[in-house]
């Protein structure tokens, strides 16, 4: 699992203590979620985080039972740290850079669940396969390969 | 197969998921600072948006707006965007197709009434009646005026469209201005950059898109999300500032050590734009992370506001002297060498703008 930007001139540059201080905002909004059940995310992307904060922030939280890679629109990387309830989810673009990146406090990431959207569309295409004899199977491909390889520019 | 009539039934159509819409919610919402929730808000606003019509405009421009926005790699997820709108009318990319390209534009403009949104990179010359940059016969000031006359929201992209940019760098020989000085009856949005931030760009679309209204604004017209503070509030050398430690030059020690380029002529204590935040060329890095002093490029004026590699202390008056004592003074003075760098600029902009009310004086057609 690939976890760190690309080439950095600031990957020289020492922590800036950051990471610290994030923890302690993450402290407070999982009491939150414990005393109320309120999920919340934390954008990293919009803090002036060094490639060393990053990683002082995930030493600091730690690997915890789960990861899930997500491949739609390019790969995501989602892990619950050792802080449970505390979840790491870092977007990727198809070309692999960060798209975004943020610690959600939650049972689940939303985006781990299934859509509603998705599960409809879905019946519909195992109904047409059904009717159809196994003749749609290549249309079961998941969708978002599709949308992974094409170009841009739709009209 | 069905016509589609909502963004949501577009995607399905072309194999998007409402999980990537999500993802791309998740992205957009992120680069607007907003809070957290509104990622689901926007894909529940996007799947039952309509198509929008956008027709863009290309005049005194250097295509490099039109460059940044679509870059040259592979798609990625900022690139969903495309998905989104109709680009209906692209002067540069549709500038071989001739009439064709033109007869595009006039049906969208009669198709989506009063509904499409017109982009525009470049300054506008106006000087002469405009004849200094014209498309199919047309002056760029005419096509402007009857394009923007049934628009719903007018974006200009860049700072030649935002601002009059480097066309207006004095002398200013085509008498170049922005567009918010010939259309004054439309909203007009400022994503300004030399050039701008793709993201700034695709997020503000969005976000049109996903609330049906502009987002909020600065005062000089650009979406707070994107220009709200400067590159020095959110420079990651700013603990360096903060100590007062300066490159002097740069192949010193201080430069080497990646010490804060203001005494170096970085601009990044008056220029607002996130470019210390969502970066360049897929968040590789940025100019001052590159090593480089940050030029001002999102700032009205910045081709005439002195030298790149002049220190803003060095180069005007006493707010420029009071700068600069503020940067040497070190942490204590950090808010308060922002709100005198704030001051500073806006004491430099009337002292440039003083300059170009003397002679040669532009002419506006």
């Amino acid at each position: 699992m690939i976890r760190s930007n690309p080439i950095a001139e600031s990957d020289r540059v020492p922590p800036t203590g950051l990471a610290v201080v994030l923890v302690r905002e993450i402290a407070a909004r999982l009491a939150t979620f414990v005393a109320t059940g309120e999920a919340a995310a934390i954008d990293l992307r919009s803090l002036p985080m060094t490639d060393g904060d990053r990683r002082e922030l995930e030493t600091i939280l730690g690997q915890g039972d789960v990861s899930a890679i997500l491949t739609v629109a390019g790969t995501s990387e989602i892990w619950e740290t050792a802080i449970s309830g505390v979840w790491w989810v870092r977007h990727r673009s198809v070309d692999g850079h960060v798209a975004s990146e943020e610690i959600v406090v939650a049972h689940v990431p939303d985006i781990l669940t299934t859509q509603p959207d998705d599960a409809r569309d879905s019946l519909a295409r195992l109904r047409s396969l059904i009717e159809n004899d196994g003749a749609a199977v290549q249309s079961l491909r998941p969708l978002d390969r599709e949308f992974a390889g094409q170009t841009q520019g739709g009209q | 197969m069905t016509i589609p009539s909502t963004l949501g039934e577009v995607l399905a159509q072309q194999g998007v998921s409402r999980r990537a819409l999500l993802k791309y919610s998740a992205y957009v919402a992120s680069i607007l600072a907003l809070p957290a929730g509104a990622s689901r808000v926007i894909a529940e606003n996007l799947a039952k948006a309509r198509r929008q019509s956008v027709i863009w405009l290309s005049f005194q421009e250097c295509t490099g707006c039109t460059e940044s926005i679509t870059r040259s790699y592979s798609p990625t997820i900022e690139d969903l965007i495309f998905n989104l709108i109709s680009l209906d009318y692209h002067h540069t990319l549709m500038s071989v197709s001739g009439a064709a390209a033109e007869h595009a534009r006039e049906a969208a403009m009669r198709e989506n009434k009063g509904k499409y949104i017109v982009v525009v990179d470049g300054s506008v010359p106006v000087k002469d009646g405009g004849v200094y940059s014209t498309i199919a016969g047309q002056t760029n000031l005419a096509m402007l005026k009857a394009t923007a006359k049934d628009a719903l929201a007018i974006v200009s992209v860049g700072t030649c469209a935002a601002f009059g940019g480097i066309p207006q760098a004095r002398p200013n020989p085509t008498g170049a201005v922005a567009v918010s000085e010939i259309i004054t009856d439309k909203p007009i949005v400022n994503i300004s950059g030399c050039p701008p931030i793709p993201e700034a760009m695709t997020g503000t679309l969005a976000y049109l898109l996903s609330f049906g209204k502009l987002p909020e604004l600065d005062h000089l017209g650009r979406p707070k999300a994107f220009f709200g503070e400067t590159i020095h509030d959110r420079c990651y050398r700013r603990p360096f500032y903060d100590k007062g430690l300066f490159a002097e030059s740069f192949d010193d020690e201080g430069a080497r050590k990646g010490w804060c380029l203001y005494k170096v002529g970085c601009k990044g204590p008056i220029a607002y734009n996130a470019c210390a935040t969502l970066k360049w060329n897929g968040g590789t890095s940025f100019p001052i992370q590159s090593g480089h002093g940050c030029l001002g490029c999102s700032e009205p004026k910045f081709w005439d506001q002195g030298g790149f590699y002049t220190p803003l202390a060095a180069q005007a008056g006493v707010s420029g002297e009071l700068v600069g004592t503020a940067a040497v003074a070190g942490a204590a003075m950090g808010g308060a060498a922002a709100w005198i760098a704030r001051r500073h600029q806006r004491s430099h902009l009337a002292e440039v703008e003083a300059l170009d009310r003397s002679p040669p004086a532009k002419s506006k057609g």
